[in-house]
């Protein structure tokens, strides 16, 4: 008998009787991979491919963040990825897809950067496409669950103020040119029943947002708007049973008015947060828990407290714990900005999301899932786009305008009671109470600065929140990085020798830095294999030393844009690379000094190197060869010289300076850690948003100020009116839109404001 | 004229149709992106 001839599956290596491919799935892989002319990656992969199947993940319900030009971009986690060659044949072959415009795959995070063209491929097809290569993509943490209730209860406001106005109108029609009882009855009961959800559950969130306030001691506008719509609908029921005028068409059309504007707000900061939560949230990754002496692999959201996990080099924590066992160095930038990794031993804590960078580790989970420092941060990130912000000015006001409100009302009342006895004295004080409601003043501030938010992002400047576009308003000195930021992050490799690039490139592989990125690429360029690096260790802002071919490596900055390799035996040769201006640069610096505001350039790299960048961009201080703690001191010494300080930066080395400044900005294109500490993500390639954001938070400032000088000479006025004794629901009827529509209108030009100074 | 006392209540109902359907639409998320759409309009592949 003979025996069968076998062979292994050329793509996925399974023995397989008479040769050939295993399965379609594995044929398909392979043409794919031969199509696109990557036949080497058989060759220099460490382990064969799995088999390909079909994921069950819905890729069209995943979150991509979309920019100007159709350009679409998304980062997802990767499974599967168990050599170089892994993660060259995916970004290779997804750069084939026509359409994609960049395909970055990090090995040491298993984390793919996908850009596209959103008119020419999607991310169901790119994703369809790793997989039938047999890895497995997955979503990274989804996006907050939006929060609807504030729409429905406008559409509710909506409509309830439209119809109680028309029944109002005929009503105060009928006032005067008469009108049955029976039509009357009829409309002000209708009135009534329509105002009651109005009241009660539509202006719900004022209730709330008072009765907060109250227990917290603070007094904030939401306290007098909801005193006024209180009071004018008690008077309502009070006045439509005894056949009486009510302001029931002031209540629907304030409520709709102030919901318009908090939803408005909220849909400004919300596009800020999902795009930083989609750029930097943290997957919930596997791990391999160890029970007695068995090893297994676990998803991330299975662990709990107490379990044993085994860490290796390059891995990425998934749950935050103690070490039991093993020393090592953890870089916890995501977390903590630091860019130096530490040294970790037994005892020690450790936090989901950082990476192991060297050595071995066992660690003993604290915290795992949802309650992990990582996760409650992007949380927090989440829910503060459904917490309205109630900015400073209108904050300080609130109290006093509700204590002079209220003031006023007694003192009115008293004198009308003594003067005209009690119906006289009540009607008053109604008056005076719902003229005072300070609708106006409530939409001053949330208005602009919805429209400011909206002028910023259509400029590419995602902000987080209102009040970072008010300290925008103040900011004199602009700090500029240059890496990644003046620059297009993304330096070439001009000059190299194979056999260095070759070291170089290994070593640089797990990096995220531009250089290491440059150095990669050109090896790929070159279709030098990466070799593998062995305690690799990065020493920010210095270099970079690892183990290659068995012998140790340095990878150092040698002369302005170069670096040099040095071996076990001294210098082996180096690489030059030129850093590229980003092409809108030295336009923006010219628009922000334009705006009165100092530019600094603060750089980590060499003088000249800086210098000559600054001189291209038009910047006049430069600050040259700043660490990255060094950057942080020079930011918070400017700040303690009483300057308001706008950092711009990107990558890992920035964050004690994003999170030190005023306000700081990170740069989209840039490490995806720095955005959970920025305030603000220059979403589009180029450096004009930062200029866009300046003029912004300079005119929604101005317009804040106009509108609330604005509603304050209406309530005045109008509180004197209702003194008087003047005010009724027609009057009231009047007199309250014609003060929202000035701080409304006053909004409306946050825009054109923008685009004209 | 007495007819206001039919017609009232239809009119309303009729609203409260559309008012029900927004919410619906809100709810779906409808309104979630209303700055792409008109964009993808007018670009033509």
């Amino acid at each position: 008998m003979n025996e069968p001839a076998v062979a292994a599956c050329p793509h996925c290596g399974t023995i397989v009787e008479g040769g050939g491919y295993c399965c379609t799935g594995c044929e398909m892989a392979a043409a794919i991979i031969q199509g696109a002319g990557l036949d080497r990656y058989y060759q220099t992969r460490e382990k064969p491919a799995a088999r390909p199947g079909k994921g069950r993940t819905d890729w069209s319900q995943v979150p991509v963040t979309e920019a100007e030009g159709g350009r679409t971009t998304c980062e997802l986690a990767v499974d599967g990825l168990d050599c170089a060659a892994c993660v060259w044949v995916v970004e290779r072959v997804l750069e084939t897809v026509p359409g994609v415009e960049r395909a970055n795959v990090s090995y040491a995070t298993g984390r793919a950067r996908l850009a596209w063209n959103r008119n020419r491929t999607n991310l169901p097809a790119l994703c369809a496409k790793v997989e039938a290569l047999g890895f497995r993509p997955r979503p990274l943490t989804a996006a907050p669950q939006r929060d609807h209730s504030l729409l429905l209860r406008l559409g509710v406001a909506a409509f309830v103020a439209m119809n109680v106005m028309l029944l109002a109108v005929s009503l105060y029609a009928g006032w005067f040119a008469g009108m049955e009882e029976a039509y009357v009855t009829l409309f002000r009961w209708t009135s009534l029943a329509l105002a009651t959800p109005v009241a009660t559950w539509a202006a719900w969130p004022f209730y709330r947002g008072a009765w907060n306030g109250l227990r917290a001691r603070v007094l904030h506008m939401d306290l007098p708007v909801s005193l006024g719509v209180v009071v004018m609908y008690a008077h309502g029921v009070w006045a439509t049973l005894s056949g009486h005028e009510a302001y029931l068409d002031s209540l629907t059309m304030l409520v709709a008015l102030l919901l318009g504007g908090r939803v408005l707000e909220q849909g400004g900061r919300r596009r800020a947060v999902e795009a930083a939560l989609a750029l930097a949230s943290s997957a919930p990754r596997s791990a391999r828990r160890v029970t007695g002496t068995t090893v297994e692999t676990v998803r991330a959201d299975e662990l709990r407290p107490g379990d044993l996990l085994e860490v290796g080099m390059g891995e990425e924590l998934a749950a935050d714990g103690v070490i039991a066992e093993g020393r090592g160095a953890v870089r916890m930038a995501l977390v903590t900005g630091e860019a130096e990794p530490r040294a970790v031993a037994p005892g020690d804590r450790v936090v989901a999301g950082a990476l192991l960078e060297d050595g071995a580790l066992r660690v003993r989970v604290e915290r795992a899932g949802a309650d992990t420092l990582v996760e409650r941060l992007a949380a927090g990130l989440a829910s503060a786009a459904d917490r309205p912000t109630l900015p400073a000015l209108t904050d300080r006001v609130a109290p006093w305008f509700t204590a002079a409100t209220l003031v006023l009302a007694t003192v009115g009342g008293l004198a009308w009671l003594v003067l005209a006895g009690a119906p006289a004295a009540l009607q008053v004080t109604v008056a005076i109470l719902v003229v005072a409601c300070p609708c106006a003043l409530a939409l001053a501030s949330p208005l602009a600065v919805a429209a400011g938010l909206g002028a910023a992002a259509r400029r590419g400047l995602l902000l987080r929140s209102g009040d970072t576009l008010r300290v925008l308003a103040r900011v004199d000195t602009v700090v500029l990085d240059k890496t990644g930021t003046l620059t297009a992050g993304e330096p070439v490799v001009v000059e190299a020798d194979d056999a260095v690039l070759r070291i170089a490139s290994g070593l640089e592989r797990q990096s995220v830095h531009p250089i290491a990125r440059a150095v990669v690429a050109e090896a790929a360029r070159r279709r030098i294999p990466l070799p593998l690096a062995e305690d690799v260790r990065e020493e920010a802002g210095v270099g970079i030393r690892g183990r290659v071919d068995g012998r140790a490596w340095r990878l150092v900055r040698g002369r302005p844009g170069e670096i040099a390799l040095w071996g076990e035996d001294g210098h082996v040769g180096a690489i030059r690379l030129r850093d590229v201006l980003r092409p809108d640069a030295a336009e923006a610096v010219k628009e922000l000094r334009g705006l009165g505001v100092e530019v600094v350039l603060l750089s980590g790299d060499h003088a000249e190197v800086a210098t000559r960048i600054g001189a291209e961009a038009g910047v006049v201080e430069v600050v040259a060869e700043t660490g990255p703690a060094a950057k942080a001191e020079w930011i918070a010494a400017r700040r303690a010289e009483g300057r308001t300080v706008l950092f711009v930066g990107d990558g890992i080395n920035d964050g004690p300076a994003l999170a030190g400044a005023d306000v700081g900005v990170a740069m989209g294109s840039g490490a995806a850690s720095s955005l959970l500490v920025a305030d603000g993500v220059v979403a589009v390639d180029g450096l004009k948003p930062v200029a866009a954001g300046l003029r912004a938070g300079r005119v929604v400032e101005r317009t804040v100020r106009g509108n609330v000088l604005r509603s304050l000479v209406y309530n005045t006025s109008a509180v004197g009116l209702a003194l008087a004794g003047i005010v009724n629901p027609l009057v009231a009827a009047l007199l309250m839109p014609a003060s929202s529509a000035l701080v409304i209108g006053g909004a409306l030009r946050v825009d054109a404001g923008v685009a004209r100074s | 004229m007495s007819a206001v006392f039919f017609l009232l209540p239809v009119a309303l109902g009729l609203g409260g149709v559309f008012v029900l359907l927004f919410l619906r639409a809100a709810q779906k998320g409808q309104f979630d992106d209303l700055d792409d759409p008109p964009r993808r309009v007018l670009e033509d592949d």
